[in-house]
């Protein structure tokens, strides 16, 4: 393998490793609901987003 | 190739007797464990026995709405089912078990993760999957029955209040009498305040960034801990007896339930999934780096059933006490909840439900090896109660010695010294063993004995700041199940925001597990010997209606021949909780049966403080434990009768899958 295909492969690790982070720390549903919704980022979507996804998680049980 | 070198690392930790082995071989054997079940078992599971299919769509695809429903990378949905099932039951129930020796444990973990808790995962979120997402109440109402569906409800309700109960209590053990540690839990609220702030009004939505600058900020409130706990003014202020951290637990938790959650509870939420991940990540690397040698031996002399940590012989007791490593019910609600609704492709179900599992078993080997690191004597020092090894320091090592593991009280101050705590005599729970572990282990390398403090009170701050948010969350999912199951008698009950309902199921659920807690407070057993083996057989009961589910849709599949492969892991678990609950209700020895133990109480009334509440806690216990061994024969009986009619053709049935849709990504791909 060489340097190039290396830097490759660990460029992209890392976007994989930041997308499951983004995924599990929801930014990846507040970007999906700024596109479902048409919203710029802004304190108020922010609210509003929560507000939706809090209902969901909250229902969600937490595993021991 | 890797089946060699795991059977030589197996046969290494299995026959080695007298002498000490690294740790290494613990990983090494769990290491190609996992990859030859992946590799082989689990390749014949999803290929011969689910059939999954690359051409079908997932509802994540046929659904998608962007809220629920999204097809997602399988490394992104992995990483989310991961954190979503890693919990402090994989840390906790190993260093319990650990009082067995280091090999009944490890080999649970092995054998159950890979033919039980794996499968399990897997076979529930591909059936889920195909069921357009259902939760494990519903398939179980619609494939087995109602009584299926009231069981399973009922089954997950008791599980949350008493796991609710068994953490709280873990967290009253790390942190009474522990200034630094009370101080630090206590930070982290301005500090979620703080974080719930800066996402709400400077940086929406930027949460990574967030958890970041809390991370830091709860390294500098470990850091003031220390200052604090040296204090001669401020650590009375923090200095808390076992009664008043559980009152603070119950206080925090019924308001957790009744509040507005993003102010406090989703910040600390995501601060704590960071901590547990980064935490995992670190113990994973310094085991493999530092590969410490383990101090315990394979077995202890406790494997009689007269252990200190809990009372009960290996079987079945062991196999209770590990769950969440080795098999936990838990997870079958997590792959029949969000993952199913975000996975791509059916192949990808193998990866996500399999493999995931196996993750979290390998973080189970990571605290039997921070566990059994520790000298045998001081590992019993820490995890024995007062009620069996005696309050006094001088008793305590008397008795603990005579067992054959000498401790000293000099070794112990010198320890509890160390790691900036009072004492470490009678620290029941888990946790903190798991924490003087994991100190130990990094202080041989990380900066030394010098840090060997904030190693422990990280660790400490881990598991208390991990606990709690199951705690808060729990108590929020008990509540909502509360709700729905109202609703159905008063429909204002049902409203999730109305007051008056808030209130009334907060204060039920929070109360239920509040006694759970406070009989563990004031036990003089010190509670986890009766709080943590129902936990196990409420957590491996939830486990047996999954598999009944799962077995039932396997043969309904038309797939009889293979169902041996959840059906033996389910003959398995009615095998150990069905004899668990057994020993837990009618055992004559007091300090495994309740109901022994009661006599014993009534007996001698003279000793005994509280005489009439700790009879009736006993009491009470059994009458749990023989209720939810009578749900869960129920189920098998139904599942079993289902089965038998399916089998003679008494009955004819069809799966009740989702129609089939072909994927639009099978074709990108080829394009």
């Amino acid at each position: 393998m060489s340097l190039g295909q290396l830097t490759s492969a660990l460029r992209s690790g890392m976007k994989l490793v930041l997308a499951a982070l983004r995924e599990i720390f929801d930014e990846g549903a507040y970007r999906r609901f700024l596109a479902r919704e048409r919203m710029d980022p802004s304190c108020r979507s922010y609210r509003e987003f929560r507000r939706e996804h809090e209902l969901a998680k909250a229902r969600r049980p937490r595993c021991c | 190739m890797i089946a060699v070198l795991g059977a030589l690392a197996l046969g290494t930790i299995a026959l080695h007797r007298g002498e000490q082995i690294n740790a290494m071989w613990l990983v090494i054997a769990a290491f190609c464990a996992y990859s030859l079940a992946y590799r082989f078992y689990s390749k014949f599971v999803s290929a011969r026995v689910l059939a999954l299919d690359p051409q079908r769509a997932t509802p994540a695809e046929r659904l998608e709405n962007g809220r629920d429903f999204v097809p997602t990378n399988k490394w992104v949905v992995f990483g989310h089912h991961f954190a979503a099932i890693a919990g402090p039951g994989p840390l906790v129930g190993p260093v319990l078990a650990a009082q067995f020796g280091y090999l009944p444990g490890t080999l649970w973990i092995l054998a159950g993760a890979v033919f039980g808790g794996c499968v399990q995962d897997f076979v529930i979120l591909l059936f889920s999957v195909r069921r357009d997402g259902k939760s494990l109440t519903e398939m179980a109402r619609e494939e087995v029955g109602r009584a299926g569906g009231l069981v399973a409800y009922l089954a997950v309700i008791s599980i949350i209040v008493i796991l609710l109960g068994a953490g709280s209590l873990i967290v009253v053990n790390a942190l009474k009498a522990s200034p630094w540690g009370v101080f630090t839990i206590a930070m982290t609220i301005p500090i979620a305040l703080l974080m719930g702030l800066y996402l709400r009004r400077l940086r929406p939505g930027k949460v990574l960034e967030v958890s970041v600058l809390g991370f830091i900020l709860v390294m500098l409130a470990i850091w003031g801990g220390q200052w604090v706990s040296q204090s001669s003014s401020m650590a009375p202020w923090f200095t808390m007896s076992a009664p008043a951290v559980a009152v603070a637990i119950i206080i925090y938790g019924f308001a957790a339930s009744v509040l507005p959650v993003w102010l406090l509870l989703a910040p600390r939420d995501y601060l704590s999934t960071f901590v547990k991940l980064g935490t995992i990540g670190l113990l994973a690397i310094g085991i493999i780096a530092l590969h410490p040698t383990l101090h315990m031996p394979p077995l202890t002399r406790f494997t009689d059933g007269s252990g200190p940590v809990f009372a009960g012989k290996i079987f079945p007791f062991a196999f209770i006490t590990i769950a969440c490593g080795a098999i936990s019910g838990f997870h079958s609600l997590i792959s029949s909840g969000t993952t199913p609704k975000m996975i791509r492709r059916e192949p990808e179900a193998r990866m996500v439900g399999y493999g995931a599992m196996m993750c979290e078993s390998m973080v189970a080997i990571m605290a039997t090896v921070a566990a059994c690191v520790l000298q045998p004597g001081t590992y019993f020092a820490i995890n024995s109660p007062a009620g069996i090894v005696g309050k006094a320091a001088e008793t305590a090592v008397a008795t603990i010695s005579g067992w054959g593991f000498p401790v000293t009280i000099a070794t112990m101050q010198s320890l509890a010294h160390a790691v900036g705590e009072q004492t470490l005599f009678n620290r029941t729970g888990g946790a903190p063993a798991f924490a003087v572990g994991m100190a130990h282990i990094f202080s041989s390398s990380l900066g030394g004995q010098a840090v060997m403090a904030i190693w422990y009170h990280f660790a400490i701050m881990f598991e208390a700041l991990f606990i709690l948010t199951t705690i808060d969350a729990g108590t929020r999912v008990g509540r909502f199940m509360l709700q729905d199951a109202f609703g159905h008698i008063w429909e204002p009950m049902g409203r999730t925001s109305w007051y008056p309902s808030i209130l009334g199921t907060s204060g039920l659920i929070v109360a239920a597990w509040g006694y759970f807690l406070w009989q563990g407070v004031k036990d003089p057993l010190g509670g986890i010997n009766s709080l943590w083996p129902l936990f196990g057989i409420a957590n491996q009961l939830l486990a047996t209606v999954a598999l009944c589910v799962a077995t039932t849709i396997v043969i309904k599949m038309r797939k009889a021949r293979f169902c041996f492969v959840t059906l033996v892991p389910l003959g398995w678990l009615v095998a150990v909780t069905f004899t668990a609950s057994w020993h837990k209700i009618f055992d004559p020895n007091p300090r495994i049966g309740f109901l022994a133990h009661a006599r014993q109480l009534t007996s001698s009334p003279a000793l005994v403080p509280d005489l009439s509440r700790l009879i009736l806690n006993d009491r009470l216990d059994a009458l749990v434990t023989g209720v939810l061994v009578f749900m869960v024969a129920l189920i098998l009986v139904e599942s079993a009768f289902l089965w038998l009619r399916v089998l003679i053709g008494r009955k004819t049935v069809s799966v009740r899958e989702s129609a089939f849709v072909a994927t639009r990504f099978a074709t990108e791909e080829q394009g």
